[in-house]
């Protein structure tokens, strides 16, 4: 298929090998950065033990001294791991994995976490800053022992890190000569094929790792026993930074799989995909439930469940990547984290389920949900519903797992089993995103739902008759837009409302910003069922010069040609569409390691994407090409809905105007025998 | 009563009931045209896996042997009257593909269709019960009957003055 292969630059010289060899500084400071780390927690952690019991600020004082030395740690392992590949140092055995010759300098930087090794150090760096940011905001009330003993608990997971990278997965390990007809290749060819690679990892660790910090709260509280809401105040925001973080990086994880792997789609349910998905689930489901504790004092053993079970997954995704247990096409290699990975996981569960049921007189609250029908009720019936979600997932992902231990027999769990239970599981959400911005707190009577959503209804009525009218078929699909009109409309009448009364304030806050997301999970909503329901897809041989019809639009192949870059060699070709601009969609085989990536070529559109992939079997110099058109309706909305999401998130960060104090007196209990009901013009709380 | 609050009432809603109920039966029962052979080559494999990938899909791979696999669905589909269940028995047959993506609902494996079931009836349940427990903390709030019986008792026995210690 392909001309033949073009041999790299010159990187056997010996003189150049003996001169790289001779270079051990980078593994030496490596490894000291991760020791002087991993001795810096340690000795923070158990110093701010004895500094909480003891009452001795001096101690304290050297405590923020071993914190900042873990962060520069952190911050030095990883630059001279940058170094390490910026200087083709191939005394590492890392480098000679995921360095080359040819790498392009951007894929060379992001080459750090390409692999296993640096993935772990990129995960450490930044679990470092967020404790170190902590120790900083928190500076002054090091003393409190909720803050003190929260900070112990993240020098205790950043120290564990620090162990990761010093022991199972040391990316400072010294190497032999290297190979280089065997090593020394780059990073996969997935990872240097597009600029995502730069973002997509960086922004789902912060995530993944931004909820250590309301966990190392939530620990906290159940140690000093001060389980009230006050620990909930001080990290909503930074459960809503790690939420925002982890949706961003999901939503360009989606992006990067349908611009790089060539298969027309965003999600596959790969159990890595789903890795990330899990923390994300019970991460909603906890952003939403913390408001019914903020608000009535309740749920607190299920807010501390939420926060255990969305640390403990980020540590079992972790698990499920890295050790190899299962199989993906993002899974790195067999190493041996897996053990120290799922002990973790098992550490983390058993001391949360420890605390809590030792606190457990205290978790207890006095309050009750007045009526289902009622905005702690719609949260209620959110928080079932996300969970039995993450709990499908996690079956189905690790189900494979299960047959295998017990019959010794593979069996796969793909996505028509994931699409088959996600569906009704998102129909319901759906219809929860629309109701429940219009209920009150407490109770709602018929006629004040009645009159609240009346025209958010007839906002999806309107969804649904133009669906219908462009020729949209199918029960689940059409339900599905109908509701999302429902849910947008909700949302809508929200923000007007909040508009109306506080000006461009009314944008702002938790409820207006949290409108703006469900505005983005919405559109997500939409553009998922359009492009699952309706996509159009086929395979066409065609000849250069010839032009085939697919889907009322026209293609044709106006060249096919070879071409040859400094690291890949591969075939282009060029398509017109419906006569006008021509797309390139290409193949290019990797000379390093000889692996096919296609690049797809897609006309973007406000109604739908145009995608054209070039598959194997196409031939330059035949003139004839093998090329597959996807049409997918409505992908962009998607893009735009993530967009959303993140702007909603930074817009629910800031504090809206009626900010009250979660002790308010709202909180007590009312007589429902005789208690009015709230008339619609009651709408002091939408 | 305004225009905007008489649309509101109970008629209204019933209005929008059967108009949506009228654009649902519309849009799920009308032809859609019978399935492309791209169509039925694009379901089929989406529900075969890779026989020598990690985790996707025979439509998702770009591997060889899943192009194989789809030229021989294509051909199945084109050439022969089997149905979709069929082809995939053939194709499982014929290229020991690894397995099917969707569990069966049989045996051992059938408990992955039963165990979500189960925990959403598990927490349905649990609602339940929650709620009528709540439901009775909030009915030991005193009523007026209650009330009543409180100041008939008082007024019976009335409150006398307790000398200070």
């Amino acid at each position: 298929m392909f001309g033949p292969h073009v041999t790299g630059p010159v990187v056997s010289s010996p003189a150049v090998i003996g001169t790289v060899l001779a270079e051990g500084a980078n593994g030496f400071i490596g490894h000291s950065a991760l020791i002087i780390g991993f001795a810096a927690c340690l000795f923070a952690a158990l110093g701010l033990v004895a500094a909480t019991t003891t009452h001795n600020p001096r101690l304290l004082r050297a405590v923020q001294s071993y914190g900042w030395l873990a962060l520069v740690g952190a911050v030095l392992a990883i630059t001279v791991m940058v170094r390490a590949l910026v200087t083709r140092d191939w005394s590492l055995a890392y480098v000679q994995k995921v360095g080359s010759y040819d790498t392009p300098a951007l894929f060379n930087f992001t080459a750090v976490w390409s692999a296993l090794e640096g993935s772990i150090l990129l995960w450490l760096l930044l679990l470092a800053i967020y404790t170190a940011v902590i120790m900083r905001r928190y500076r002054h009330r090091m003393n409190d022992p909720i803050v003190a003993w929260a900070l112990v608990v993240m020098f205790v997971v950043t120290a564990f890190f620090f162990f990761l990278a010093l022991g199972p997965t040391d990316a400072f390990r010294a190497a032999g000569t290297p190979d280089f007809s065997r090593c020394c290749k780059g990073p996969n060819p997935l990872l240097q094929n597009h600029v995502l690679v730069l973002f997509h990892p960086p922004i789902l660790y912060l995530g993944y790792v931004g909820f250590t910090v309301p966990f190392a709260f939530a620990i906290a509280a159940l140690v000093t026993g001060r389980v009230g809401e006050g620990w909930l105040v001080e990290t909503r925001r930074w459960a809503l930074f790690a939420w925002g973080f982890l949706t961003l990086g999901i939503i360009l994880g989606g992006w990067w799989s349908y611009e790089v792997l060539g298969w027309g789609g965003v999600w596959a349910w790969d159990p890595v995909e789903n890795a990330s998905f899990l923390p994300w689930l019970t991460g909603t489901a906890y952003i939403h439930s913390v408001m019914v504790q903020e608000r009535r004092g309740m749920l607190r053993v299920w807010n501390l469940s939420l926060l255990v079970a969305t640390f403990s997954l980020t540590i079992l995704g972790t698990f499920l990547t890295r050790s190899g247990v299962v199989n993906s096409v993002h899974a790195f290699s067999d190493s041996t984290i897996g053990p120290f990975l799922l002990g973790a996981f098992g550490v983390v569960v058993a001391v949360s389920l420890g605390l809590i049921a030792w606190r457990g007189d205290r978790l207890r609250s006095p309050g009750a949900i007045d009526s289902p029908v009622s905005r702690e009720g719609a949260f209620l019936a959110n928080n079932v519903l996300f969970s039995l979600f993450a709990f499908v997932i996690l079956l189905g992902t690790v189900f494979p797992l299960i047959v295998e231990a017990k019959d010794d027999r593979k069996i796969a769990v793909g996505s028509p089993f994931f699409d088959t239970m996600a569906q009704p599981i998102g129909l319901v959400l759906l219809f929860l995103m629309a109701v429940a911005p219009a209920l009150p707190w407490r109770k709602a009577s018929a006629e004040l739902l009645r009159d609240r959503l009346f025209w958010p209804a007839w906002c999806g009525v309107a969804t649904l008759a133009f669906a219908v009218a462009v020729g949209a078929t199918g029960f689940a699909p059409l339900l599905a837009f109908g509701l999302a009109g429902f849910a947008a409309g909700s949302a809508l009448r929200q923000l007007v409302l909040a508009t109306r009364r506080q000006g461009y304030r009314g944008l702002l806050g938790r409820t207006n910003g949290g409108m703006i997301v469900h505005l983005g999970i919405i559109l997500i909503a939409v553009a998922l069922a359009a492009s699952n329901s309706y996509t159009r897809s086929g395979e066409f041989t065609v000849a250069k010069g010839e032009t085939i019809e697919f889907a009322g639009h026209t293609f044709t192949l106006v060249d096919l040609t070879d071409f040859t870059t400094a690291r890949a060699v591969g075939i282009k070709a060029e398509i017109s569409i419906d006569g006008g601009q021509a797309y390139a969609p290409a193949i290019s085989k990797f000379i390093a390691n000889g692996m096919d990536v296609a690049t797809p070529s897609v006309k973007t559109g406000f109604t739908k994407d145009i995608y054209l992939t070039l598959e194997n079997g196409s031939k330059p110099s035949t003139g004839v090409a093998k090329i597959k058109i996807f049409i997918k309706p409505m992908i962009v909305w998607l893009w735009i809905g993530g967009v959303l999401c993140a702007v909603g998130t930074v817009l629910a960060a800031f504090p809206g105007r009626h900010r009250r104090r979660p002790t308010d007196a709202v909180s007590a209990g009312i007589d429902l025998t005789d208690a009015p009901v709230a008339s619609p013009k009651e709408v002091a709380d939408v | 009563m305004s225009r905007a609050a008489s649309l509101k009432r109970w008629p209204g809603w019933v209005l929008l009931v059967l108009v949506v109920a009228g654009l649902l039966a519309v849009g799920s029962t009308r032809d859609a045209g019978a399935r492309t052979p791209e169509e039925r080559v694009e379901e089929i494999s989406k529900q075969l896996a890779c026989p020598v990938c990690n985790g996707e899909t025979v439509y998702e791979s770009r591997n060889p042997s899943s192009a194989n696999i789809r030229a021989e669905i294509k051909a199945q589909v084109t050439t022969t009257d089997a149905t979709d269940d069929e082809i995939i028995a053939y194709i499982v047959q014929q290229f020991e593909a690894k397995t099917q993506l969707v569990p069966k609902a049989s045996g051992f494996e059938s408990l992955v269709w039963v165990l979500p079931a189960g925990a959403l009836v598990c927490a349905c349940v649990g609602l339940f019960f929650s709620f009528r427990r709540w439901r009775r903390n909030v009915d030991t709030v005193p009523d007026d009957a209650d009330r009543a019986k409180v100041e008939a008792a008082l007024a019976a026995e009335p409150l006398t003055e307790v000398d200070e210690p």
